[in-house]
């Protein structure tokens, strides 16, 4: 079992880093961050829906697709922010699995 | 009041808020319940209710039972009525804006504590600012419409989100309403 680089401010350590990918993608779905997070997608779903419920994340469908993004109506949104960014500095594999995933527009049916 | 199948939403939000009181219990109302009282146009699936002070889950569930409203999950259910009661977590602020102070909404005798028109028109636009949401400035333009609002205030606030711009808008769609209602009159 892998030694937790960080610790569960936010109940769980899930909780904490689907927080902190939010923080760094901006926004995101439940299979892109069951990807990053190397956890299943049911697991990434139940801290989703529970960190909505808490109102720090908020989602909306685009398309078929929910996208989850931090509540930029959350009570002390730029002191949570600021609070994930830290964590994000030490959280070198998060930071580095982040910043390996391809986001920019790519023209349909051209190769991969 | 007695709650049926036909209750609007309006009567359902201050029943609900009625009964809370009663028990006690000091809730806020805001969403678009609020929305829907101010306009009585626009109507919404559901109460939300922001709970201030310690409440305990046992005494929430017997103030709404009292009014035929079970618990289901996170939201109360009425088997006769088609929208539902949610305690969504506090505090209630709009924005950076901490200090929002609720008023009374009365509706056939009975009242409940509510977001201001002022601040129910900042909470729509809110969504407006942060989620692009067309319908949110709409209903913020409509309750402006209906209600008295301090525009003022809503100027300071959103200078304060840094959504200048949107505001503007929101002026602009304010203003060009009224002239639009003044033209029809001549």
């Amino acid at each position: 079992m892998a030694v937790k680089a960080i610790g569960s401010p936010f109940g769980s350590e899930t909780r904490t880093r689907v927080l902190v990918a939010l923080r760094l993608l901006d926004s995101s779905f439940q299979r892109e961050l069951a990807r990053i997070l190397g956890r299943s997608p049911s697991v990434v779903q139940k801290a989703l829906r529970g960190l909505e419920r808490d109102g720090l994340v908020s989602g909306r469908l685009i398309g078929r697709t929910r996208s989850y993004s931090l509540n930029p109506r959350y009570f002390g949104i730029k002191e949570l922010e600021a609070f994930l960014s830290r964590i994000a500095q030490a959280d070198t594999d998060l930071r580095q699995r982040t910043a390996d995933l391809r986001r920019r527009p790519r023209r349909a049916g051209k190769p991969l | 009041m007695k709650l049926s199948g036909a209750s609007t939403l309006p009567e359902v939000a201050i029943a609900v808020g009625e009964q809370l009181a009663r028990h006690g219990i000091r809730a806020v109302l805001t969403g678009g319940a609020c929305v829907a009282i101010y306009t009585r146009t626009y109507t919404s699936k559901d109460a939300d209710f922001v709970l201030q002070g310690r409440v305990t889950q046992p005494a929430l569930d017997a103030a709404m039972k009292e009014l035929g409203f079970e618990r289901d999950g996170d939201r109360f259910v009425h088997p006769e009525i088609e929208f539902f009661v949610e305690f969504p977590p506090g505090p209630l602020p709009i924005g950076d804006d901490l200090s929002i102070e609720p008023g009374w909404v009365s509706l056939g005798g009975l009242s409940a504590l509510a977001l201001s028109p002022t601040d129910s028109c900042r909470d729509r636009l809110a969504a407006f600012y942060h989620w692009d949401d067309r319908q949110a400035l709409r209903l913020a333009v409509e309750i402006a419409r209906t209600q008295e609002v301090d525009v003022g205030k809503i100027r300071e606030w959103s200078a304060g989100e840094g959504m200048t711009v949107k505001c503007e808008e929101f002026v602009a769609e304010l203003t060009h309403g009224h002239t639009r209602r003044r033209r029809r009159r001549r």
